[in-house]
């Protein structure tokens, strides 16, 4: 064992690759597909970033179209923007808020599930919990909406115990919770698919050989379950920490109003009102802005990795 | 050449003495069939698209008689269904060698480059020969012209007219449930302590109803503004939140009139009068909220309030005029030139002889048979002449129960290079839609404007005459800066907040530290820069 592997060491790297191709040449034509989706839809496209240090004209093209002077003209203006401090707190708030909610949320249902032990109420309450993650964003956005409108049923809530009534959707103070909440609620059923998955591949002798030394059903959660959880935990968190302003714009765009601007209006929407909002399109702005988004994200995504690398073991690379 | 100069210059003498039938008066066009063996693409963004009903245009009548009329084959093309037009038409323009021959989209816009780039064609030397019923409408009016040429006197485009200037263009504002005003004893509001006062009594006596409104896509737009002599609403896009007063540009959002504007309707949301869901909520929800009797006032189209008046029954809704201050003055309020902002241009894939053919092809809907064609369809198949001498629907179009039958037909809708025909309108709309928009045009009577010329040019100045004029071009430089500057969308975002800040009372407009707090906060958005910017490009157009 020690000599073959010595052996393949020595091989330089491209000797390796054909080896590995001859031995297993048919799972690499499995891999073929996504290598091109990979490159047409994501590698491909990354040409076009060139735009946020043009002047692009739809006209022109990408080629024709001038280059910016200075360079970094765009990103310029975006740093210099007097939306620019509130963007980036808005877009940071929110998603800071749905990853501190939102990502245990799942797990703990997760947790929950797995303690129940009648499958038939198992799979109905997986089944509910489910489902409005497979309603279009616009209705559900419309349901909120009519929950939050003055006759809505938060209003009917509140009226019974002697509140006003009122839009729950005009006042800056509630949008967050509405937001983070519903969030949630969209989200939680789906997202429990991956931690009910992990949760199967924990050897059950783990339990039996726990039950035998005396633990009762909270100990072995907390020192089988949430042990044998903790790598798909992680990987999942810091893949989580690569979108951190990605904050879904289709959701704000759908709930929020100008009258609460000041709490919902993120990177994305401010884009799309670039893009969108009347007057002509400025893509090369909206480019340099997505750019940045961009390295944002990758900075978070590496430092949470190389945190998590020197703290624990598990890291994506 | 002389003779169709001759009969053109003669032709504007006669239109302009009278307007208000001036398609009637349009040149015959005897010039058609062209027959010729070319294939012209004709590309058309957001509207012409074939009815809903044909699977494409091959089947559509509308498509195949143009055609056919012509004589001329047409392959049309249209942006992907459910793809957003004008990012459509912009990615066919990032390859100017394979454009289609004919592009309607919004060209105003990006003129002088596309001209200079020459991806369009500049059409001045050819336009009187080719396209002289088109030249001889534009000469009909300053405003016309204008719109369709560039600063230096290029003309580049077939534009969309309406038979009536700007009766349509005001087709939107306060509408009154009119049970309830003969309920209560009232009246149609005129001033706006009526229009308050109907608010008033109609949240006394109606358990609480408020005036409820779509604010998006609706008020905020529209607004009624012009009681308080203001000139904004809440909402600045090109042509919105800028006024036009003796040749010097203003934004509205600054002044104190807007000031008192918010403060009225603050006021009357203090008081609990104004649906709070207005600023989340459109039309179809606030129909849903009048159907429960929670509102009696709103604001919207006429379109919607026939469908309000077709499932609530009885034509329970009415039109009012724009509100007016107590001594009768309004200042502005919705409304138009009626010019359309698309254009319809030849790009330059269409070499000099079929650039030629386009343009009589183009030319044909401003001719008198191309204005019945293009509004009303062949005669004898769709439409037939009514008792009065106007047209009107054969039974193919009038017992067709689907949405729009005469779009199968006929092409004079929104945007198209053509002029759409008053009576088109009124035999798409229930009487009652058009006496709202008549109440919404007419603000200081209809039986006035057509006796007294000072009422006509009054109406002209409040529903149009203020507004940032259709056709305004910017040079590419201009446009440029104006992009660096943020041009009108921070500008949107920022009096869009402040609306409504001041509206819900979360800013108070009462207080001065709060106005010049926002006026101090324009500095930051560059408005001064982009004012100098505008006013420049609105000098070269006034003095096209």
């Amino acid at each position: 064992m020690t000599a073959t592997s010595s052996r393949y060491h020595r091989l330089s790297f491209g000797q390796r690759v054909v080896r590995d191709w001859k031995l297993n040449k048919w799972k690499y034509l499995l891999i073929i597909p996504v290598l091109v989706y990979l490159g047409l839809f994501c590698y491909k496209p990354m040409y076009g970033l060139v735009i946020a240090f043009k002047n692009y004209k739809p006209t022109r093209g990408i080629e024709r179209s001038a280059w910016m002077d200075p360079w970094y003209a765009w990103f310029e203006k975006f740093f210099t923007d007097p939306y620019f401090g509130r963007l980036i707190g808005n877009t940071f708030t929110i998603s800071i808020l749905t990853i501190v909610f939102g990502f245990p949320a799942p797990i703990l249902l997760a947790l929950l599930l797995n303690e129940i032990r009648s499958s038939k109420f198992k799979r109905t309450v997986q089944t509910i919990t489910y489902m409005p993650y497979f309603i279009s964003m616009v209705v559900t956005c419309a349901l909120i909406r009519v929950y939050c409108q003055q006759d809505g049923v938060i209003s009917d809530v509140v009226a019974i115990f002697g509140g006003t009534r009122q839009n729950w959707l005009m006042s800056s103070e509630y949008y967050r919770t509405i937001y983070i909440i519903s969030e949630i609620w969209q989200t939680i059923g789906w997202n429990s698919i991956i931690y009910l998955a992990a949760l199967s591949g924990i050897d059950q002798e783990q339990y039996e050989a726990a039950r035998i030394d005396g633990a009762n059903r909270f100990q072995q959660c907390l020192h089988i379950t949430i042990p044998g959880l903790l790598p798909t935990i992680v990987i999942l968190f810091i893949l989580r920490m690569g979108s951190i302003l990605n904050v879904g714009y289709e959701k704000t765009l759908l709930l929020y109003n100008s009258n609460i601007y000041d709490v919902s209006d993120i990177i994305s929407t401010y884009t799309y009102r670039l893009s969108f909002g009347g007057g002509t399109p400025q893509y090369s702005y909206s480019t340099a802005i997505g750019l940045f988004n961009t390295l944002v994200n990758v900075f978070f995504l590496l430092a949470t990795n190389f945190i998590s690398r020197k703290v624990g073991d598990n890291s994506l690379f | 050449m002389k003779k169709i100069l001759a009969l053109a210059l003669s032709l504007c003498l006669l239109l302009t003495a009278a307007t208000a039938f001036a398609a009637d008066l349009l040149p015959a066009g005897d010039t058609y069939p062209l027959k010729t063996d070319k294939t012209i693409s004709w590309y058309s963004q957001d509207c012409l698209n074939p009815h809903e009903k044909y699977a494409d245009w091959k089947e559509s009548p509308f498509h195949t008689n143009l055609a056919k009329l012509l004589g001329v084959n047409i392959e049309w093309s249209f942006p992907t269904t459910g793809a957003d037009g004008g990012s459509f038409t912009n990615t066919m323009m990032a390859d100017p060698s394979t454009l289609p021959n004919i592009m309607k989209g919004y060209f105003m816009d990006s003129a002088n480059m596309l001209l200079d780039d020459e991806v369009i064609w500049d059409l001045t030397p050819y336009i009187q020969e080719y396209a002289p019923a088109y030249y001889a409408w534009l000469q009909t009016n300053p405003a016309y012209d204008r719109a369709m040429k560039t600063d230096d006197g290029r003309y580049y485009a077939f534009g969309f007219f309406r038979e009536d200037g700007g009766w349509n263009d005001s087709y939107l504002g306060v509408v009154v449930r009119q049970d309830w005003l003969k309920e209560c004893g009232l009246e149609v509001p005129t001033t706006i302590a009526e229009l308050e006062n109907v608010i008033r009594v109609f949240n006394e006596k109606y358990d609480g109803a408020q005036f409820a409104f779509a604010n998006d896509g609706r008020f905020r737009q529209a607004g009624i503004q012009g009681a308080f002599g203001a000139y904004a609403t809440g909402y600045v896009a090109s042509d919105y939140g800028w006024y036009v007063k003796d040749g010097k540009l203003g934004f509205g959002a600054t002044q104190p009139e807007w000031r008192e504007y918010m403060k009225w309707m603050n006021k009357m949301w203090e008081a609990g009068l104004i649906d709070q869901d207005s600023f989340s909520l459109d039309d179809t929800s606030i129909k849903s909220k009048s159907e429960t009797g929670k509102c009696g006032v709103s604001y919207t189209s006429m379109g919607q309030l026939n469908l309000w008046n077709k499932d609530m029954g009885d034509d329970i809704w009415v039109g009012a005029h724009f509100p007016v201050a107590e001594d009768g003055s309004i200042s502005s309020q919705f409304g138009g030139f009626g010019i359309g902002t698309h254009t319809t241009v030849i790009t330059k894939t269409a070499d000099e002889e079929t650039m030629k053919l386009c343009l009589q092809m183009l030319d044909y809907a401003y001719t008198q048979e191309g204005f019945l064609f293009w509004n009303y369809g062949v005669e004898g198949e769709s439409w037939e002449y009514g008792e009065n001498g106007l047209p009107k629907w054969t039974p193919l179009v009038a017992d067709d129960k689907d949405n729009d039958p005469m779009t199968k037909y006929n092409g004079a809708t929104w945007g198209n290079s053509c002029i759409q025909a008053t009576n088109l309108l009124y035999l798409k709309n229930s009487p009652v839609a058009i006496a709202a928009n008549d109440a919404f045009f007419y603000t200081f009577g209809k039986d006035e404007y057509f006796a007294d010329p000072e009422v006509e040019a009054k109406t002209l100045a409040v529903t149009g005459g203020w507004k940032w004029p259709v056709g305004i071009t910017f040079t590419t430089d201009e446009s440029d800066q104006l992009d660096l500057l943020g041009g009108n969308s921070n500008l949107n975002t920022y009096v869009a907040e402040n609306y409504a800040a001041f509206i819900t009372g979360s800013k108070d407009i009462e207080d001065d530290a709060v106005w010049n707090d926002y006026l101090a906060g324009f500095s930051a958005l560059n408005l001064d820069k982009i004012m100098a910017i505008r006013q420049g490009a609105l000098d070269r157009y006034e003095a096209r």
